[in-house]
């Protein structure tokens, strides 16, 4: 059984310059995502990929189909869904003037759980940031201490909102190592990019989104040889990133 | 009352907003400063009215008149030529000149006493006329030996003196409670929103009650902690007096923030934006700081708006406090603004859980 089973899932919104007319964010789309997977959503802005997400997560409201996770029905029972998934949003403030343990100790009393404050930062390579305030933390450390945040209750399934939009080469693939690190102790997660080599390189399988439908769907490999054009007659050896690293290191700069 | 989540987490947020110090302490400063400025302001009392006498007359009478008026506390009197005087009138160093002519003596009959004043200084001459006038009935009384038919004492049956600043502070918290209540969770739902908080902690399990809940017990630890500045601040500094009972006092301080609080939530839930907050905020603090008795007594204003004034939340609670602070009231005796305030209670409690739904109010 997958576990997340989404069902013809569509979501309405009123158009921004005519509120009386409305138009289909995501608009009736299926997925099944095995136990520990990592599925990327693919697509460009606007492309319904973030409401998706929400629809999942519990954080707005599903119109039309259905949508299961772990077998519980995210619209009957959200409560009891969000207490298995671990999310990471794509706005990742906190409050101002409070360290990264405080606001560890305040999501594990949301959960009602136990938690112990230095494991977690350790997993995600902060320890020495424990008295640190997120503001003094950058991008990608940032966005570490959110996969932290969400890690608190310890959950089946983890939702990451384009992780590494605005991060550095560096810090973006550390951010990779750190979900495969996750994938392989067992997590499913489910993240959305725009980033093609993310996807490539990262998902086990990707849905294509456009116009809150789904394009295409399948392993990248699959997907490459169902859709790309013919390559090049000469291909470039590597390409600008490869440069980019081979010039400035794959050291972490945060 | 509260279950183990909301007070564990209450205690997390305690320690949260308590990083914030900067706002903690400088929130406390207009009440403060406000209150001690009163207690100079009426720390004096009237200074003495500047009084110019010219005495054309050579008789003791008039010389009796000139040294009674100059014994009176209330008159700081300068005899002189009239012409001096005059100017000096002009310039704003005497309130008043009186002329005594030279016909004023013991035989005069209804002779005319000539007072030149400034009309700006119009606003002092009710005060002034009444005394003058009493000084002269007295000095005729003396002179025809007529004994007055009859006096005035007065006794004042409170028996324990009451300065405005006593009845300032009860108000005085009332309404600094309502501020830092409707501040603490209003104007703050609305920043986290903003910044996205309220999303991520809607992504937690956690329920509305809950959440709401424990907003309300950890800034509620923090506006007690602010009042306990204030008060003691007036009481050991100003020397301000709370008749009766601390205990009850602070029961309704907290009874009170608990409205505002969740008042405040309500706010943060309707308002979108921080400046929406601050309008609608504004809303209900303003009308409140005119009408709840704050300053001066509900029952001093006009008779229509009366019963509205006397059902908005800071009345039944700065009117409750001031029974207790000013009268000794026990808390059985002032029912009425314990029942007025239970409502209160119960209705914004209800208001607040209803209206912060997490689907409108972090979106």
């Amino acid at each position: 059984m997958p576990i997340i089973d989404v069902e013809n899932l569509s979501k309405k919104y009123p158009l921004p310059d005519d509120k009386s007319k409305s138009f289909f964010a995501v608009d009736g789309i299926s997925l099944k995502i095995e136990k520990g997977e990592i599925f990327g959503i693919l697509g460009p802005n606007g492309a319904g990929k973030t409401t998706t997400l929400e629809m999942l997560e519990g954080l707005v409201d599903i119109d039309g189909g259905t949508a299961y996770i772990d077998g519980i029905d995210v619209n009957a029972n959200p409560y009891a869904v969000k207490k298995i998934i671990g999310v990471q949003l794509q706005a990742n403030e906190y409050f101002d003037s409070s360290s990264l343990d405080e606001l560890l100790t305040l999501f594990g009393a949301l959960y009602e759980c136990d938690i112990d404050v230095s494991d977690l930062l350790n997993k995600v390579d902060l320890l020495e940031k424990a008295n640190a305030k997120p503001s003094q933390l950058s991008g990608g450390q940032k966005q570490r201490f959110s996969i932290a945040c969400a890690l608190v209750n310890d959950p089946k399934v983890l939702f990451l909102d384009e992780p590494t939009t605005g991060l550095d080469p560096q810090a973006k693939r550390n951010l990779w190592d750190l979900v495969l690190e996750l994938n392989k102790a067992g997590k499913t997660i489910v993240l959305t990019t725009h980033n093609m080599e993310e996807s490539e390189s990262l998902c086990q399988r990707i849905a294509i989104m456009d116009h809150g439908k789904i394009v295409a769907e399948g392993t990248p490999q699959n997907l490459i040889l169902k859709h790309a054009p013919e390559p090049p007659v000469a291909p470039i050896h590597g390409n600008i990133e490869d440069v980019f690293l081979t010039l400035t290191g794959h050291a972490l700069r945060d | 009352m509260f279950s183990n989540v909301q007070l564990h987490l209450a205690k997390v947020f305690l320690k949260i907003f308590l990083r914030d110090r900067q706002s903690i302490f400088f929130s406390l400063f207009f009440p403060i400063i406000f209150m001690t400025v009163f207690s100079f302001a009426s720390g004096g009392g009237q200074d003495p009215i500047n009084v110019g006498i010219v005495n054309n007359s050579t008789s003791p009478v008039a010389t009796d008149f000139t040294q009674l008026l100059i014994d009176n506390p209330i008159f700081n009197v300068t005899v002189g030529e009239e012409s001096r005087l005059r100017e000096e009138l002009v310039e704003g160093d005497q309130t008043m000149v009186l002329i005594l002519p030279e016909s004023f003596d013991e035989q005069s009959d209804g002779v005319e006493l000539k007072l030149l004043v400034d009309a700006a200084q119009v606003q002092q001459l009710g005060l002034i006329m009444p005394a003058l006038e009493q000084t002269l009935i007295s000095m005729e009384r003396e002179f025809r030996n007529i004994e007055p038919m009859f006096t005035l004492a007065i006794e004042d049956v409170q028996a324990r003196s009451q300065r405005y600043l006593d009845f300032l502070l009860p108000g005085l918290v009332a309404f600094t409670l309502m501020q830092l209540s409707i501040a603490g969770s209003g104007f703050n739902i609305v920043e986290y929103r903003r910044k996205g908080i309220l999303k991520r902690l809607f992504v937690t399990p956690i329920q509305p009650r809950d959440f709401i809940a424990s907003i309300v017990m950890a800034r509620m630890t923090i506006i007690l902690i602010q009042l306990s500045v204030l008060i003691a601040f007036a009481v050991l500094i100003l020397d301000v007096s709370i008749v009766g009972n601390f205990a009850s006092f602070y029961f309704i301080v907290i009874l009170g923030t608990f409205i505002f609080l969740c008042l405040g939530f309500c706010l943060g839930s309707i308002a979108k934006t921080q400046q929406a907050v601050i309008a609608v905020g504004n809303l209900v603090i303003f009308p409140q700081i005119f009408l709840s008795g704050v300053f001066y007594p509900i029952e001093s204003m006009p008779e229509w708006i009366q019963p509205i004034a006397f059902v908005l939340p800071l009345s039944f609670i700065s009117t409750g406090m001031r029974e207790i602070a000013n009268n000794g009231a026990s808390l059985l005796t002032i029912a009425p603004s314990l029942i007025g305030i239970t409502v209160w209670l119960v209705l914004s409690f209800i208001l607040a859980t209803r209206l912060f739904v997490w689907k409108e109010v972090a979106n």
